[in-house]
């Protein structure tokens, strides 16, 4: 483990680890813009779980409920197996929802970086704003934010393996008809 | 408009406006969702005094709440005084309701109970008791499930779920301890008419090979083929079942494996013989023969047996509905079993599901489609399996067809249109009755 972690009143990361990162970032948000997603799995550790749980409204003093929890039900709770699955699906052919394709556009931003739990990994987060645009005239925009766990893999073509990626989006009814997309 | 011309269930076509048309979905709401018992919640949501979920009927909000004396009460979220929204979050738990506008206060049964400055301003001339919050006719709760009519003259939840209760015990009564809904729900939106999804989980198994060809494809392991032991093309390895009262529900016998496909070995096992006390109580052709259900309770209340999402369809204008689902558990099942439909379902059946995700293209584009002059005058077509019903079928009772059938279609919709025209709940039942006895 090489991540070079300095003390700043803000960070704890160097400029040359943060600009790798965000770096990483922005070459994943551009393999599922330009639908290159074969590569984009090869960004997940073989052990990486995907999650973005469901959102209710809540009042302030009951606001812990308001995302379910990992023993409930969510969006996504995807193994890489399952995200392959994801994958097959939409190069079917036969996947309605991504056949004519969606066309999306993967905003990347505030990227925080904090020591992981491991010496080889660090916490990732940022706030993501996703375009997607269907069709004729449907437009979606989902936004929200991501935490990731990045692993550092010297086995890796781009250098660190996304071994852990949960996603709270700010919606709770999601205004869109289906989420056949990545986040 | 006279709605009964719209639908004609000897010819099997329907009158597209059906979908559109604003002055016949306020026929609806007034004679459909403000009649009909409407399911709003498992018990399951509300274990303690004070739970309370919001939901609708219809488009009216709804407080469902588990009262001080451990029964359900549901009234309209609404402050009587000027009528806004009384609680703004889905869940929680509450001791009262208190309006955020004027601070009138109304008690878990909602029951008026504050008003501020009731002596300076009102006088202490106001009538607190006759100014509660609006009651539903009617709650009853069936199996867990727990529903509510705003009409006192609807027949009672049995003898509304009638003959159809066959087929929902297979789903809901499996075991003693009843069902269980797991935490977090799917909430989106489809641009479409309600009657879509409604009248495709009531009745529609021939869509799912050519909308969701791609979901199948991608789940089934790569040493099986998608042959008929997994999904059968044949309509005699299936039954659908039509209710006079709306209701309707399709699935394969025997053959049609893809619910292990779907939500895994373990929870298709447990559903399909694994579970003995599911034979005890039900026999093995409910219990064990059933395979790949769909289902809908008249008029939006959908489930999938085996799969275990459970939803409603809200209406939200003619173009629009919301959907509410949850995965549904036996209560009893093992844990493996839990888990597997925890991730399975909603990983198929959700918002991101990988089945799911292409219905919404189809009700979606038909609903643009039906913005058209010429669209709207040209009929839709539901004749599958016109005239070739039987009653006698040796192990499943009521109207049966073969599976890839529209029967249970024109089931809904020839009560959707007896309903929405107005007529009584006395000419209803009736039409319920001269049909059973048609039958024998």
């Amino acid at each position: 483990m090489t991540a070079q972690l300095e003390s700043s009143p803000v960070t704890s990361v160097s400029v040359e680890l943060q600009h790798q990162i965000e770096q990483y970032l922005y070459q994943e948000a551009r393999f599922l813009d330009e639908r290159r997603f074969e590569e984009w799995l090869d960004l997940f550790s073989d052990d990486t779980y995907y999650w973005m749980p469901t959102r209710g409204v809540r009042y302030e003093r009951e606001l812990d409920k308001e995302f379910s929890r990992r023993d409930e039900v969510s969006h996504f709770d995807e193994t890489k197996r399952g995200l392959e699955e994801r994958v097959t699906r939409i190069r079917s052919g036969m996947a309605w929802a991504e056949e004519p394709p969606s066309r999306t556009r993967h905003m990347v931003h505030n990227v925080v970086i904090e020591p992981g739990d491991s010496p080889d990994e660090l916490l990732v987060r940022c706030n993501i704003l996703l375009y997607r645009g269907r069709l004729d005239r449907d437009v979606d925009i989902f936004v929200g934010c991501r935490e990731d766990v990045l692993r550092q893999s010297d086995d890796a073509d781009y250098g660190w393996l996304i071994a852990n990626r949960s996603i709270y989006l700010d919606q709770t009814v999601i205004l869109a008809k289906n989420m056949s997309i990545f986040f | 408009m006279d709605i009964s011309d719209l639908v004609d269930v000897q010819q099997g076509t329907l009158d597209p406006r059906i979908y559109e048309d604003e002055e016949i979905y306020q026929q609806e709401l007034r004679n459909i969702f403000a009649r009909c018992w409407l399911f709003l919640a498992h018990d399951s949501q509300l274990p303690n005094r004070g739970d309370y979920v919001t939901t609708y009927m219809g488009e009216d909000p709804v407080l469902v709440v588990r009262k001080r004396d451990g029964s359900v009460g549901v009234f309209m979220n609404q402050c009587r005084h000027r009528g806004m929204r009384l609680c703004r979050a889905d869940a929680g738990t509450a001791k009262s309701f208190s309006c955020s506008y004027h601070g009138w206060t109304y008690d878990l049964s909602g029951n008026l109970v504050g008003v501020p400055s009731e002596d300076d301003a009102y006088h202490d001339e106001i009538n607190k008791e006759e100014w509660g919050a609006i009651k539903v006719a009617k709650v009853d709760s069936y199996k867990g499930f727990i529903f509510a009519t705003w009409d006192a003259e609807a027949p009672s939840l049995l003898d509304y779920i009638g003959d159809f209760r066959f087929y929902f015990d297979a789903f809901a009564d499996r075991t003693e301890a009843g069902t269980e809904l797991i935490g977090g729900a799917h909430r989106w939106v489809f641009p479409a008419n309600w009657k879509f999804a409604a009248e495709q989980f009531c009745s529609d198994m021939y869509h799912a090979p050519i909308s969701h060809a791609s979901a199948v494809l991608a789940l089934t392991p790569d040493d099986q083929d998608v042959d008929e032991e997994v999904f059968p093309m044949d309509g005699t390895k299936g039954r659908q079942f039509s209710s006079e009262l709306g209701h309707g529900t399709g699935f394969f016998v025997e053959s049609g494996d893809v619910l292990a496909n779907i939500v895994g070995q373990k929870p298709a096992d447990w559903f399909q013989g694994g579970n003995p006390e599911a034979i005890g109580r039900l026999g093995e052709a409910r219990a064990e023969r059933m395979r790949g259900a769909h289902a809908t309770l008249f008029p939006n209340f959908s489930f999938l047996p085996g799969i275990n999402t459970l939803r409603i369809w809200h209406p939200k204008g003619p173009n629009e509905m919301e959907v509410w689902a949850w995965t549904v558990v036996d209560k009893e099942a093992p844990a493996d079993v839990k888990e597997a439909q925890r991730v399975g379902t909603g990983r198929t059946f959700s918002v991101a599901g990988l089945f799911e995700q292409d219905d919404g293209e189809n009700w979606s584009e038909i609903q643009r489609v039906l913005r058209g002059h010429i669209a709207k005058k040209s009929s839709f077509n539901v004749q599958m399996g016109l005239g070739h019903e039987t009653y006698e079928d040796p192990d499943f009772p009521g109207k049966i067809n073969r599976v890839y059938c529209e029967m249970a279609a024109r089931g809904f919709y020839k009560r959707w249109a007896d309903m929405a025209s107005g007529q009584s709940w006395d000419e209803l039942m009736a039409s319920v009755q001269k049909a059973a006895e048609a039958s024998l």
